[in-house]
């Protein structure tokens, strides 16, 4: 695969706050790739650097092997799909679509050809001479689409253009987004906080945090392998245990020995341990590897999320089985539903669930997100 | 509530364009008269059309207005983009606080403070005039910048700061994306601003007031200055015609609008298509108006022809009305003709003599020919201000009668050159007041006419009549003589209906006043348009003023030679004889008051009280004539006026 | 959203400001320290504070009821100024605050229309718009001709205070409509509703949510209206029959009899006093939005 861009170094500060630190990062050709992670963590910077809207106070940016540094927005080939859209209200759907031609001085039939084409791929043809304030957000996310693609760029660059929309239409342009990159074979970097929104389209998923990049891999590696327990955490759903490696494949966590398939780890290594919540068999309480009381059962539909308390540790455990409150249960987990990562200095800040409760979580979600 | 508002609106509406109601109506008069409707008649605006300086006051005013809002929006723009962009707070709010000082500056600060500057740095570059159309404009572009900044910056903040990314993104240089993308959204802000912006500066007096200069007179300067005389209905008849062209341009801005609603409606393309039309037309309307506009002000200030600047009293020329004369031009025509060579003349004017005095001793303007009253000549020439004229170059001086030669302010005829001379008299309107009290000052003081007395809104003419009523010294420096005087004006004041200058004209035409003293030329031009129920008439008391205005050349001339010439085209018959009729003032140019037309159309009384009989006017003259005062009687007088008028 | 300045986008700051931020400096601040450096200097440019004091302290004996009187001149000047400068900005609010509200609930196109009504009588010179009003308000004038028409004892009104006001009142009422208009259109319909859906009446509403929320621009309104009328010459040379001298008479008189020292003088305090009364108002206009 051939590197498009290379983030080399690159550090970032702003009034004295780091929000860059020491990045590095590879593109490639023809990749869907996802920067993923919570409000501040540094993704629209590092979107906002590729797109020569920011300079990096430290270190290179190389596109297709030139270091681009100084090149300015306009002289890049990479275009943006901006988070609000930023179309523009004074002109109609055909001129914004039409607008970087207009630039380049293109001829007219051409324009109006090209136009046309980019709007049959997003599917607005007929609305060329409509006011791109009369469209709905679907529409108007098309157009910026369409405009952002018409001087077919190395690289679109899409600053979670989803957030405005409400699920079901999410739903339908990540499809649509994903055909579109499938039928261009344009590279997209895409910047979410979303993780499932990451996890279903991209190739390559790229989880930041404070300014740093914490894991980049497929989306299957980042789910099932994570790298520490912030991506842990912040992919999915975790418990996350403080566990003592005894021996390769012998774990030691919550007062009891597991068998796992992880190995070389020091001996007696203190490590982490993630268990996902829908890896974990209910069983009665006297076969349980573990044993605890239920304390709180949540319907999701598909499943049951119970909350269990064991020897004050609260796991949470997804379930099609129907449990109560207070009942005592046992625990099973299979050899490979215990992941072992290496200690980091996000350990024992994640994946207790004591505290849990969905509407909190909602609520600081939304927080983080109108801070932005 | 719906009627309410409706009738509420109604009267706003009402209160809002009474005046102008006032206007139009009047611009129709037959009549010289803003308070006497006498019968319809298109009379003014022929006279308007036919008064070159007032249109060039007119196309001064256009010319200052949209170069003030061009240049204003333009930087200011600029400014409120940077303004946007700083994050500093403390830069932020100085630059907040600065543009906040000319708004919550009145006027008169901002003239005053501008005035000092310019007149300072003048001094310093030891400029020959520092006020000029530049100072002008610098003075209204000052006074528009906030108003087009206050518009844009709320735009800016609006606008999703995304756009001009997005256009960079897309292609843009940083500036392409500017004009392509920010100057649109934020039109509807740099459009208001503009329109302010050229409002404010068409509108503006009191700023200009303080900072015009030489030559470049606007609409409301020309319009203050007449109030020696009166405000001709003429400017009630611009006033209607820029009336109606507003209404006009508005009118039509609206149907373009609604026309291009209505196609919206039907096909959006095309509208789009009209729309940009329409804007392209717009921006070349603006394109053109500035360069016209950049062509006349080089034109303007251009030094290829030779120029006069001559600063007269407002309504003292025969300007061209009624099918006068219109001098100014008369004597560009005749110098070209005489000579072979193009001259200028850029005429201003003042509104008094303190006022021209303030303006030449503040070493700001420059002007070649001034005509100041005799006892301003006596300060100027104290102060050097004058230069000896040479009499070779005016040969016409000749005319002037031996009488008005070796007056006091002048006694060996170096400096000046009469112009005209007057006498202070008493008019009052016979069906209020008796015969029998209309006798001396005391009618003035009379309090059987309490509330039917105007009084000189001007100190030293005010202060005159108590004098002359008193017995007293008018030139003392005895300030027990002038406290004496004050105490006279202060008991009459109860009795004063106003203190007037030019209003005189309205109360006494109208019946709104019936006693008045004012100078005997203006008595005739309230004669002709006087109301039928009112009936004029005029006595001159026992002592009282005799003046005398000449010509004379100030020592910051920059053309004596052409000045001079000046002086002797106006001593020449013809356009001597059209001054004299067109002022009513009695005019020391014998061919003036030899000519037999024109003794034979001013008639016996008004022969009789402009030349009245008298054994010599040179005694007489300088027995009563006003003489120069020290700077601390000056003052004190000065002083003694504000008493009187917060009395 | 971060945008900081790269290197870029301070050049371009630069650019743009660079032109306003030098023409302010020279023709709005140095003017200013001028008025300043004239205020406290003679006439031979020695430092004195002798035009300040004199401000303060000259008095002339004025008779009032036929009692002679010492007051401060200049203090009485003003303290008239100001007086009618109030009154006439109070007037203005009372009867533009009702029009602008009118004016931003109409339909847009009547909205259009009502401002450019409104704004016309701005265009034409407001010295002839003076006169007008004259011609209107004398004695034999057009309103007392009416009103005799109809049957009503004619009123005297010109020379008065009323006259001086009504001057006033008719030259900048726009300029108190325009600002509250501006605001009172922005404002967002479903609050009133709201307000009205909690319980308000109408009085309510218009006490608890529009007026609050309309403050911002019957601030510039008054700030509009008071500076230029507490400073004009003309409207009461005309209307007020030359009885009354304000403080705007007193700096033209003193231009016009050359004493430029002492006019900076009365200038300069009358920019000190507006400009710590303007402070005082944003203060208490931004206290009041606050809560």
């Amino acid at each position: 695969m051939k590197k498009i861009i290379e983030l080399k170094n690159i550090t970032k500060a702003y009034d004295g706050q780091v929000v860059l630190d020491d990045i590095s990062l590879n593109i490639y050709d023809n990749e869907f790739l996802t920067l993923l992670g919570p409000s501040g963590c540094g993704k629209t910077t590092t979107l906002r650097l590729i797109g020569g809207f920011e300079s990096a106070d430290k270190g290179d940016v190389i596109f297709m092997g030139e270091n681009i540094n100084d090149v300015p927005p306009y002289k890049r080939n990479v275009n943006t799909v901006f988070q609000r859209y930023a179309l523009f209200p004074h002109l109609n759907v055909f001129e914004n679509v039409a607008f970087p031609l207009r630039e380049k001085k293109v001829p007219r039939d051409e324009i109006e050809q090209k136009v046309q084409e980019m709007l049959a791929l997003v599917a607005l043809t007929g609305f060329e001479t409509r006011s791109v304030t009369s469209l709905s957000g679907g529409q108007q996310q098309r157009v910026a689409i369409a405009r952002a693609l018409i001087s077919r760029p190395k690289v679109l660059l899409l600053d979670e253009p989803l957030a405005a929309l409400d699920l079901k239409l999410r739903k339908d342009m990540q499809a649509e987004l994903k055909k579109i990159q499938k039928a261009t074979g344009i590279t997209f970097v895409f910047v979410t906080h979303d993780q499932e929104e990451a996890l279903s389209m991209s190739d390559t998923v790229v989880v930041m945090s404070e300014g740093r990049i914490q894991q980049i891999g497929t989306p299957v590696d980042i789910y099932n392998e994570p790298e520490n327990a912030f991506v842990a955490d912040f992919i999915g759903e975790s418990n996350i245990l403080d566990g003592v490696m005894l021996s390769d494949y012998k774990v030691a966590f919550s007062g009891h020995i597991f068998d796992c398939v992880d190995s070389g780890f020091g001996k007696r290594e203190a490590v982490d341990v993630v268990v996902r919540p829908e890896d974990v068999d209910i069983v009665a309480e006297d076969k349980g590897m573990l044993k605890g009381v239920v304390t709180s059962v949540t319907f999701l539909g598909v499943h049951y999320e119970i909350i269990v308390d064991i020897n004050g540790f609260k796991w949470m455990i997804q379930t099609t089985d129907f449990v109560d409150v207070d009942e005592h249960i046992g625990l099973y987990i299979e050899p490979d539903a215990i992941h072992i990562m290496k200690k980091s200095e996000y350990s024992g800040l994640y994946g207790d669930y004591s505290s849990f409760s969905n509407e909190l979580d909602e609520l600081s979600d939304a927080e983080s997100e109108s801070e932005e | 509530m719906k009627t309410a508002s409706k009738v509420y609106t109604g009267i706003i509406m009402l209160f809002l364009f009474a005046p102008i109601i006032i206007l139009l109506v009047f611009s129709f008069n037959e009549a010289k008269s803003l308070s006497v409707y006498s019968g319809f008649s298109l009379n003014w605006y022929k006279e308007l059309f036919k008064d070159a300086e007032t249109l060039n006051a007119v196309r001064n005013t256009l010319i200052l207005a949209v170069s003030a809002a061009l240049v204003s929006t333009v930087m200011g723009t600029a400014a409120a983009v940077g303004i946007n962009k700083l994050r500093n707070k403390y830069l932020r709010m100085t630059m907040d606080t600065v543009t906040n000082i000319p708004m919550i500056n009145p006027d008169i600060i901002t003239g005053i403070s501008l005035m000092l500057m310019f007149v300072f740095v003048g001094r310093l570059f030891g400029a020959a005039t520092s006020l000029s159309f530049w100072t002008m404009l610098i003075a209204h572009i000052t006074f528009c910048l906030p108003y087009v900044i206050l518009q844009v910056l709320p735009k800016l903040q609006q606008m999703d700061k995304s756009l001009p990314e997005a256009a960079m993104d897309l292609g843009c240089t940083p500036l392409r994306a500017f004009f392509k993308v920010e100057v649109p959204e934020i039109m509807p802000g740099i459009v208001t601003g503009m329109i302010m912006a050229f409002t404010l500066s068409l509108d503006d007096f009191v700023i200009s007031y303080f900072t015009s200069g030489n030559g470049f007179e606007t609409l409301p300067i020309r319009i203050y200055n007449m109030t020696k005389k009166t405000v001709t209905p003429k400017m009630y008849a611009l006033a209607t015609i820029i009336f109606f062209v507003i209404l006009a341009l508005l009118i039509l801005n609206n149907l373009v609008d609604d026309e291009a609603v209505a196609k919206s409606a039907k096909t959006k393309a095309a509208a789009k298509k009209e729309h940009s039309r329409f804007r392209k037309m717009a921006v070349g309307i603006i394109g053109g108006v500035l360069a016209v506009c950049f062509v006349l002000v080089l034109v303007f200030s251009g030094r290829g022809t030779m120029e006069l600047n001559v600063y007269n009293w407002g309504e003292y020329i025969s300007d061209g009305s009624d099918d006068t004369l219109d001098t100014v031009k008369a004597f560009e025509e005749w110098y070209e003709e005489t000579y072979g060579q193009k001259v200028k003349v850029n005429y201003s004017t003042y509104a008094s003599n303190e006022d021209m005095y303030a303006k030449l001793s503040s070493g700001a303007v420059s002007f070649d020919l001034v005509i100041p009253s005799d006892y301003m000549i006596a300060r100027m020439l104290n102060e050097d201000m004058l230069l000896p004229l040479d009499f070779d170059n005016i040969p016409n001086y000749k005319y002037i009668s031996e009488d008005f030669r070796g007056l006091y302010y002048d006694p060996e005829d170096t400096y000046t050159v009469p112009y005209t001379y007057g006498v202070i008299g008493i008019m009052y309107n016979a069906n209020v007041v008796d015969e029998a009290d209309a006798t001396g000052w005391e009618l003035l003081w009379n309090d059987k006419y309490a509330g039917d007395i105007l009084q000189f809104n001007n100190s030293r003419d005010a202060f005159a009549t108590a004098q002359y009523k008193l017995d007293l010294d008018i030139n003392s420096t005895d300030h027990a003589n002038w406290d004496r005087a004050l105490e006279e004006l202060k008991a009459q004041r109860p009795l004063v209906k106003s203190y007037v200058m030019d209003e005189i004209y309205n109360m006494m035409e109208s019946g709104e006043a019936a006693i008045a003293a004012y100078y005997a030329g203006d008595y005739f031009t309230m004669l002709d348009a006087q109301a039928e129920d009112v009936d004029l008439r005029f006595y001159y008391p026992d002592h009282t003023n005799y003046f005398v205005d000449a010509m004379c050349i100030p020592s910051c001339c920059q053309n004596k030679e052409l000045a001079e010439i000046f002086i002797n085209y106006m001593l020449s018959p013809e356009p001597a004889i059209a001054n004299a009729e067109y002022i009513y003032y009695s005019s020391p140019n014998s061919a003036v008051y030899e000519d037999e037309g024109y003794m034979e159309d001013l008639g016996e009384e008004a022969i009789a009280i402009l030349y009245p009989e008298m054994e010599s006017f040179r005694e007489l003259y300088n027995k009563y004539a006003y003489r120069n005062l020290d700077n601390e009687t000056l003052s004190y007088i000065n002083t003694l006026w504000e008493t009187l008028k917060i009395s | 959203m971060r945008n900081k300045n790269t290197s870029r986008g301070s050049l371009v700051q630069r650019l743009t400001l660079a032109p306003y931020s030098v023409w302010a400096a020279f023709f709005i601040i140095v003017p200013l320290i001028f008025v300043a450096y004239y205020a406290f200097t003679d006439s031979e440019f020695n430092f004195t504070f002798e035009n300040i004091t004199r401000f303060f302290t000259a008095t002339s004996s004025v008779t009032e009821n036929g009692i002679d009187r010492e007051v401060h001149t200049y203090l009485v000047i003003f303290g008239r100024s100001l007086k009618l400068a109030v009154i006439s900005t109070v007037i203005c609010l009372l009867m533009g605050y009702p029009m602008a509200y009118i004016i931003s609930r109409a339909s847009a196109r009547a909205q259009k229309i009502m401002i450019t009504l409104i704004m016309i009588p701005m265009w034409m010179n407001f010295l002839i718009r003076t006169y007008a009003w004259m011609t209107i308000l004398q004695d034999t004038g057009i309103l007392n001709g009416i009103l005799e028409a109809v049957g009503i004892r004619p009123v005297h009104i010109i020379g008065t205070e009323a006259a001086v006001v009504i001057g006033m009142v008719y030259d900048y009422f726009p300029y108190m409509i325009l600002p509250i208009y501006s605001v009172m259109a922005k404002m967002d319909i479903r609050l009133i509703e709201a307000a009205r859906d909690l319980g308000c009446n109408s009085v309510g509403v218009l006490r608890r949510v529009i007026w609050p929320l309309s403050l911002p621009g019957v601030i510039s309104g008054i700030n509009m209206v008071l500076i230029p009328s507490i400073s004009t010459f003309y409207i009461s040379q005309k209307l007020g029959n030359g009885m009354f001298y304000l403080i705007g008479d007193a700096i033209e008189g003193q231009y016009i009899a050359n004493n430029l020292h002492f006019a900076a003088a009365i200038a300069f305090i009358l920019m000190v006093i507006l400009l710590v009364c303007m402070a005082l108002l944003q203060r208490f206009a931004s206290r009041k939005t606050a809560v």
